[in-house]
């Protein structure tokens, strides 16, 4: 799904990047206001394993390769302005350090798997746990996995505050942590459910936008002799070929990968799982979502929580390591992903000529291209470069934490 | 001026608690493994042992803390452009190879001693090149220096606040003062000299440092310990690629 540069007319770009310009606006806007600081670093454990999900090539019989992408697991994690601009930051590190994904098409590539894909799967994951819940008892997974260990977490501690404060009269955030263990079974098959359902409409989602970005080439762009200048392939063509992909093999990958992930960060990494909804919704009550909180009275109405900033737990290494371990059977798969191929390729592909904005299209020497290093065997190349991914997306927003400044609680305002 | 004598010696004198919950394996074979290890990059022909040496070392990093991360990377930046800078003719020249290996190695080395540092304190660090049997004088001489530069920059620092708050505007006299305070601190340290050789006189210590504790051989000292003959063979490997 990584959209290459020439493959989409500068003009398709232009339009695709000023579209992701608010997107991205909006975004940081809405992670300044609803996610502490303290867990910024936690936007680029999951930004690393988006990154580390599409490193794993998924093979389809005609020799077209696929991967899943993670954004709906993001979502559900940390909201789907989080996983935007993870993804986002993901996307950008695979373009400029790996040449996966264009410079040009940057925009269109976050279009489609930073926006289309989190903001999608994520309002299909709502839609479905409301739905399967009756009530909409549960607002997100993370209340439901601090009920579900009664008062062992900062959520339960939330949620148990909540709880005592009425929000439950809202129908928004129900049970006692007692009784939230009674239903946790129920509640964690739901929305585990309802997150495979939400990741598998939102890679197909985003796969349709691609496709459709790929169709409307060949009609908007031809040269004199009625070639087409970028993409060869018409949406009769682009959309089944994206699509079948997805709709099977693709899109299970894709549910497999958010619904194992997601089942592991909860048991690992527990704090991880706070929406920003809910932080909103206790804010608006006197209450600050931290990572980790301890009680401590306040000159103000309700109650100031201390932040204590989140270790990665040991668990999450150890899973981290294997994952980037594992990454060369990504390259059992043969073959190039339908409309990640090289000029020099696509004529064989069927087009029977290479279109000419792809002849003379602009070009960018990425550092480590293709995720493979010259002299060294390729899976080494595979793994050295998920390493490098990986770190460099947890540092970066791990040091950005520390440039945003801690917010003031909204107890002490 | 007093803002910088402080953040040196907050430095030097990071919290224990930190490190010693970190230093779980014996500081003497992390400092064997770190000697190898860039000693290994420094003969590396080629730049896969560095790069891999260095995805291990920026992986570690990934999980410290964010202000860890930052203290740790910071000291890798001066390094790194300063031997930048000085390769860049080379680059110039039609070398870019050698100023991307050299700076490289120099990160490398420089990445490693900085997260060696953040996570072994001075005390565990010369006790462990005791150890390794260093020479006793280079140990001394190098405890006595870290021990002077946190006590002299206090002082300093004291100093430097009383002529601060003592001066009002702006005269030449706090240029000429410097001399002064720097002959202040000279005398103060050549007192502290004599002070320090009779409490070492008094102590019974004559420079040489044993262990108080007896650490036990543990799992994790010899997973550590294991680490060097897979750095050996990497290294090997590494070197036939090319």
């Amino acid at each position: 799904m990584h959209i290459p540069d020439n493959y989409l007319s500068p003009q398709t770009c232009a339009v695709m990047g000023a579209a992701m310009v608010p997107v991205w606006v909006i975004s940081v806007k809405k992670i300044k206001k609803e996610l502490e600081p303290a867990k910024l670093p936690m936007l680029g454990i999951g930004a690393a394993f988006s990154f580390l999900g599409m490193m794993f090539n998924i093979p389809l019989p005609g020799g077209t390769t696929g991967h899943a992408v993670g954004g709906t697991m993001i979502a559900v994690a940390l909201g789907p302005y989080a996983a935007c601009i993870s993804i986002s930051i993901a996307l950008l590190v695979q373009a400029f350090l790996f040449g996966d994904g264009g410079i040009l098409s940057f925009g269109a590539n976050c279009f489609n798997m930073a926006f289309v894909l989190p903001f999608v799967g994520y309002a299909v994951y709502r839609l479905v746990e409301r739905a399967l819940s009756g009530r909409g008892e549960f607002r997100s997974r993370s209340l439901r996995a601090a009920f579900a260990r009664g008062g062992k977490m900062a959520g339960a501690y939330i949620a148990r505050q909540a709880h005592s404060e009425g929000l439950t009269q809202d129908g928004k955030i129900s049970g006692p942590a007692a009784g939230g263990q009674a239903h946790s079974g129920r509640k964690h098959t739901i929305s585990t459910i309802a997150a495979g359902i939400g990741s598998y409409v939102g890679i197909n989602a985003a796969a349709l936008c691609a496709a459709i970005e790929f169709g409307i080439q060949p009609m908007l762009f031809r040269d004199s002799a009625g070639n087409a200048m970028y993409c060869p392939y018409p949406l009769s063509v682009s959309v089944p070929a994206m699509l079948i992909g997805h709709l099977t093999v693709f899109g299970a990958a894709e549910v497999v990968f958010t619904v194992l992930v997601l089942s592991f960060l909860e048991k690992a990494q527990p704090e991880l799982f706070a929406a920003g909804a809910d932080a909103r919704l206790l804010r608006a009550k006197g209450y600050t979502q931290k990572v980790v909180v301890r009680k401590q009275p306040c000159p103000g109405d309700g109650v100031n929580v201390t932040v204590k900033p989140a270790r990665t737990s040991k668990k999450l290494i150890a899973f981290f390591v294997c994952l980037i371990a594992a990454v060369p059977l990504g390259l059992l798969a043969e073959g190039t992903a339908w409309g990640e191929w090289g000029a020099d390729e696509i004529a064989q592909t069927g087009a029977g000529y290479t279109p000419s904005g792809m002849l003379h299209g602009f070009s960018f020497s990425a550092l480590i291209p293709d995720y493979s290093m010259a002299g060294i065997p390729s899976w080494i190349g595979y793994i050295f470069s998920a390493a490098i991914g990986a770190a460099v997306l947890i540092i970066a927003f791990k040091l950005l934490s520390l440039a945003v400044p801690a917010r003031k609680s909204s107890a002490a305002e | 001026m007093i803002m910088q004598i402080m953040k040196m010696i907050s430095r030097l004198t990071e919290p224990e608690k930190r490190r010693q919950a970190e230093n779980r394996v014996n500081p003497a074979f992390r400092l064997c493994v770190a000697i190898l290890t860039i000693l290994l990059c420094a003969l590396s022909k080629n730049a896969v042992f560095t790069g891999s040496v260095i995805v291990v070392l920026l992986l570690r990093v990934a999980f410290l803390a964010p202000r860890e991360i930052a203290n740790v990377l910071g000291k890798t930046v001066l390094p790194v452009l300063f031997s930048a800078l000085i390769l860049l003719p080379a680059a110039l020249l039609g070398q870019p190879g050698t100023l991307l290996t050299v700076t490289m190695k120099v990160f490398e080395s420089v990445l490693l001693l900085a997260l060696l540092n953040h996570s072994v304190s001075w005390k565990d660090m010369s006790e462990a090149m005791g150890e390794m049997h260093f020479p006793q004088i280079l140990i001394m001489t190098l405890d006595t220096m870290i021990r002077f530069l946190v006590i002299l920059g206090r002082f300093m620092g004291r100093v430097l606040e009383a002529v601060g708050l003592r001066k009002v505007g702006k005269d030449d006299w706090k240029h000429a003062g410097t001399g002064g305070i720097l002959g202040v601190t000279y005398l103060k340290a050549q007192q502290m000299e004599v002070q320090t050789e009779e409490a070492m006189a008094c102590r019974c210590f004559e420079g040489t440092y044993r262990s108080r504790r007896k650490r036990k051989f543990g799992r994790r000292d010899a997973l550590y310990l294991l680490l060097a003959p897979v750095i050996l063979t990497w290294f090997v490997y590494t070197q036939a690629l090319m």
